[in-house]
């Protein structure tokens, strides 16, 4: 897995600008180093929407308000969860101490990389999927109305700190943190 | 026999998967499964009795999750793992013959800081009330298992040992990279475990048995401990939305008889594995017998990712730069609480090539324990090196040893009756290798053989404790050669028969040696030779010497340490005479031209605003060697370039990592002139300002942006890291009297600790400003939460400093 240095600019907010000069030199050789830092784990499970809820084993995921809407008409979705990793955050702790420079570009591969990995997640989603049944859009705790609180039952539906190392902090932060959790509904036809 | 070793060799069977069992029997995700042990008691217990069945030895109580942090089922926690305990007795009971009940302790699901918030104290209590609560169920013994950071698994294992007297086994779960979660290779994992003193370890989970063949086999040489196995039944596969494991019995058996022949003496199965692959795998080795060779002593120290060994026929650097004697920057830095000065010279030592790091903060005044403890945290939290744990303060020691991540190294144990036993029951306890300094209630021998003999107490004494001589490296002490001209024969004969006599590896405090003389670094450099051609295994030196880095790679590159001499080439590839026929090596990175100088700018600021920041420093060296005055360097050239890039990033021509290039360049070229300058020549530091990200928080980089630009604008920071509660960030800019404290918060739920924190620094220090930054702030929400300002970005808090220390 990799990203390229536009993907990685568009995080650093350069417009549609792609850095050259000494700052591709420093992207180019923050990338290498990051990438021997991160170690990609993703999971995923599928259930039913039954009665405005996904629920299961006494917890309940309420799919209403923005993320209602965005799943109208999903009588099934998958949770899904993905990480590059506790590595990579000590690798940008690291570069952090000396160089601000350094902490601004790392910050941007590893947006650029988890992005990239929830792209592949949806993509094996797709690919499980039966005939006729196709993904809407990952919609992640945080977004519109739909409550930071959710990542509690996502990730616990998930089994989230077993499978893939993905947890909460008391502030409801994700950790490792660059790893995002999502709901992808799924709809027929 | 012990629970977890037959005296015969025969191998000890444990169980398979209960996950897997309970989900076949109707456990439905998210739901609790130590619930069951209440609501579903026949189930678990059948589960136990098809293991017993199978032939299992050792069955593990359905308590996996069942600690504090983690349990939130709806009957108390106790009454979960005593009927868990209860039922796996009751299935032993059933069984007959000699079978053995383990309380399962597992992973609290929290990521421990500094990965994540959970404290190590915590982490401990939590698996503490669970060991007492399993012990006086009547456990037979204590498994730690699946866990995923060497962190975790200590506070498991130690509240383990503190909370029972039950056998420990510990076992892991490592990914197919041979990895944990947060990165600890096998040789780490087995370094820690073994200085905590389990009574045996292994791996279980993530995988199947044939992947875990390589690592059984590096355990087998980094360990003498009996090595325990309990693998998936293959490689987790998603199908549908579902995980399911693929290896049958058969299959499964087969290569679990492979990790037998590789040393594994305790077998059974974790995730998908049933009854029918613990029967398989018992049918195949139950007349199996095995002895395991011992392994060789070695020294090894670790912190949370990486091993270190102490070698006897090959030398590491200790870097010694983390130690406040002599040194006015480090010592205001620790008394003022700016961690980043702290953690800016742990890097540097790192990239310089150190190999352990050693941390003293011994200021006159300061709160050593507490001060001690948070600094080996959070060095920790920017090195994977091992660190040595520098103090003569029992109590600092022992805070630090417990809340270290890892296998210290502990400096230092001396012969004085009260250190001994003051120190080595800590290092018994907690694990690690100690510095034994060769002086007692006497002084320090003048001769090889008297240091030699102290040594030789110390050993004796840290056998009581079940020390062993690698558990030690000899410090023979180096005494100045301008105090004594014998000095620096003495501590190589002392070496050599500390080597000779006792077995022991070294190590040395190689400057002192020069102490009271010109030209420390040359002398410092043909000792630190001498020292290594004597058999040195490590050396206290620093660094960012180049003499110093330069003489330990001639002597690997001369003594065939250093085999190909890539270590060298790596080193000096770039490496050119100095002009002057003084050829010291210089630091890699040498300028080259600036590039495209524009009419009527200076070289200075072309390198600036390229963001070019060897270019910047070494035409700053130029400008002042041909005469230029400093202030005008600083106001003419640096000051202007920073200003154009300024306006440009405000402008929205010139983006963030690009004004912080320019920064950095234009902060290398004020360093070179200010070190030129006498102090206090009008280019004073503004400032200071203390900035913190707030409680709850544990994204930084933003404050850390901040805290960048602000210092390569000339002002000074006193940078309190992460997580700060409002009390902190109070104590700190009360004492020193900032004018300006920033506060960064990037989510909705750690907002209100930023309100919390201003509101507490405008009640106490109504003249201290404040200015808040973050993802989720805005101009308004800044102002309800009474913040004085509102930094919409780095640049935008500069400016507000700037107009604030005008």
């Amino acid at each position: 897995m990799t990203v390229d240095l536009a993907e990685i600019a568009r995080y650093m907010r350069m417009d549609r600008s792609v850095p050259d000069g000494a700052l591709a030199e420093r992207v180019a050789k923050l990338r290498d180093d990051a990438l021997k830092a991160i170690r990609p784990a993703q999971t995923w499970r599928r259930f039913p929407i039954a009665e405005g809820a996904i629920a299961s084993g006494g917890l309940r995921l309420e799919i209403c308000g923005t993320l209602g809407r965005h799943l109208a008409g999903c009588r099934a979705a998958c949770l899904a969860c993905g990480t590059i990793g506790a590595e990579f955050d000590a690798f940008q702790r690291r570069v952090s101490v000396s160089s601000g420079v350094d902490a601004l570009i790392v910050q941007a591969i590893g947006a650029a990389l988890i992005e990239k990995l929830m792209d592949r997640l949806e993509d094996e989603i797709r690919a499980n999927l039966a005939e006729g049944e196709s993904p809407v859009s990952r919609y992640s705790p945080g977004y519109g109305d739909f409550p930071l609180a959710a990542q509690r039952v996502v990730l616990a539906l998930l089994d989230a700190p077993r499978k893939v190392g993905v947890s909460l902090t008391d502030t409801l932060l994700m950790v490792p943190s660059k790893s995002v959790s999502a709901v992808i509904g799924i709809t027929k036809g | 026999m012990s629970i977890i070793s037959h005296d015969d060799g025969r191998i000890l069977f444990l169980d398979g998967g209960m996950g897997t069992q309970l989900q076949a029997k109707g456990l439905q995700p998210g739901e609790v499964p130590e619930l069951w042990n209440i609501s579903r008691p026949a189930d678990v217990r059948a589960v136990h009795e098809a293991y017993f069945a199978a032939g299992a030895d050792v069955v593990y109580a359905n308590t996996f999750g069942a600690n504090p942090a983690k349990y939130h089922g709806d009957a108390p926690l106790a009454d979960v793992i005593a009927a868990g305990i209860a039922l796996a007795r009751e299935a032993a009971a059933n069984a007959g013959g000699r079978r053995f009940v383990a309380l399962d302790v597992g992973p609290t699901g929290r990521l421990l800081k500094p990965a994540g918030d959970f404290e190590f104290d915590a982490a401990y209590d939590a698996f503490a009330e669970q060991v007492r609560i399993g012990a006086k169920a009547g456990a037979d013994l204590v498994v730690v298992e699946t866990m995923g950071d060497t962190y975790e698994l200590k506070a498991a294992v130690l509240a383990a040992k503190e909370n029972s007297t039950l056998p420990i086994l510990a076992t892991v779960a490592f990914g197919e990279d041979g990895k944990l979660l947060t990165g600890a290779s096998v040789e780490c994992v087995a370094a820690l475990l073994e200085g905590l003193r389990v009574d045996a370890l292994g791996f279980n989970c993530g995988f199947g048995p044939d992947r875990m063949l390589p690592f059984v086999k590096r355990l087998a040489v980094a360990t003498s401990l009996p090595i325990a196995v309990k693998p998936n039944a293959g490689l987790p596969q998603v199908n549908d939305g579902r995980t399911v494991f693929t290896v049958g019995p058969e299959e499964f058996a087969r290569d679990i008889s492979a990790l037998a022949e590789a040393g594994a003496s305790i077998v059974g199965g974790c995730c998908g594995t049933t009854p029918a692959h613990i029967a398989a795998v018992h049918e195949s080795l139950e007349h199996v017998r095995k002895a395991r060779s011992t392994v060789p002593p070695r020294t090894v120290v670790t912190s949370g990712s990486r091993a270190v060994e102490i070698p006897f026929d090959d030398t590491i650097i200790i870097g010694e730069r983390i130690n406040p004697t002599g040194k006015k920057k480090l010592r205001a830095a620790l008394t003022e609480g700016d961690v980043a000065y702290v953690l800016r010279e742990a890097v540097a030592q790192s990239e310089a090539g150190a190999h352990i790091l050693d941390v003293n903060v011994g200021v006159p005044g300061l709160d050593e324990p507490s001060v001690l403890d948070a600094t080996v945290q959070a060095v920790q939290s920017v090195t994977d090196l091992p660190l040595q744990i520098d103090t003569s303060d029992p109590r600092a020691l022992e805070r630090a040893l417990r809340h270290y991540n890892g296998k210290a190294l502990v400096n230092s144990v001396n012969g004085k009756e009260e250190s001994m036993a003051a120190v080595l029951p800590l290092v018994a306890k907690y694990g690690g290798a100690v510095v034994a300094l060769t002086l007692d209630e006497t002084g320090i021998p003048p001769t090889a053989d008297g240091r030699v003999a102290i040594a030789k107490k110390i050993l004796a004494r840290g056998a009581e404790y079940g020390l062993k001589p690698s558990d030690f490296v000899v410090d023979v002490l180096c005494l100045a050669v301008s105090a004594d001209a014998k000095s620096a024969n003495v501590i190589l004969e002392a070496m050599r028969k500390v080597r000779g006599e006792l077995g022991c590896r070294t190590c040395l405090g190689v400057s002192n040696i020069s102490f009271g003389l010109p030209a420390r670094p040359l002398l410092n450099a043909a000792f630190y030779t001498m020292a290594l051609a004597n058999g040195l295994s490590a050396g206290i030196v620093n660094p960012l010497a180049a003499d110093m880095t330069t003489a330990f790679r001639a002597f690997r590159a001369l003594t065939a340490k250093d085999r190909t001499c890539s270590d060298w080439i790596a080193a000096f590839t770039d490496w050119a005479p100095a002009a002057s026929g003084n050829n010291h090596p210089t630091a890699p990175g040498t300028p080259s031209p600036a590039k495209a100088e524009a009419e009527g700018e200076s070289a200075i600021s072309t390198a600036i605003r390229h963001g070019l920041k060897s270019d910047a420093a070494a035409a700053a060296k130029t400008a002042l060697e041909s005469g230029a005055k400093p202030l005008d360097v600083i106001n003419k050239s640096i000051v202007p370039a920073l200003e154009i890039v300024g306006k440009g990033f405000e402008s929205g021509r010139v983006f963030l990592p690009q004004l912080l290039m320019a920064a950095e360049a234009a902060g290398a070229a004020f360093e070179v002139v200010r070190s030129a300058m006498p102090a206090h020549d009008g280019a004073a530091v503004k400032g200071p300002i203390v900035i913190a990200t707030v409680k709850g928080d544990i994204h930084d980089i933003g404050k850390n942006i901040c805290r960048a630009l602000l210092e390569n604008y000339g002002f000074k920071v006193i940078d309190l890291g992460r997580d700060v509660p409002p009390e902190k960030v109070l104590e700190a800019a009360r004492r020193e009297k900032a004018r300006l404290v920033g506060l960064s918060a990037l989510m909705t739920t750690t907002v209100c600790f930023m309100e919390e924190t201003v509101k507490l620094l405008h009640e106490k220090l109504p003249d201290c400003k404040v200015t808040v930054g973050g993802a989720v702030l805005t101009a308004d929400y800044a102002a309800k939460i009474g913040a004085d300002h509102y930094s919409k970005d780095a640049m935008g808090l500069v400016r507000y400093a700037e107009q604030l220390f005008q």
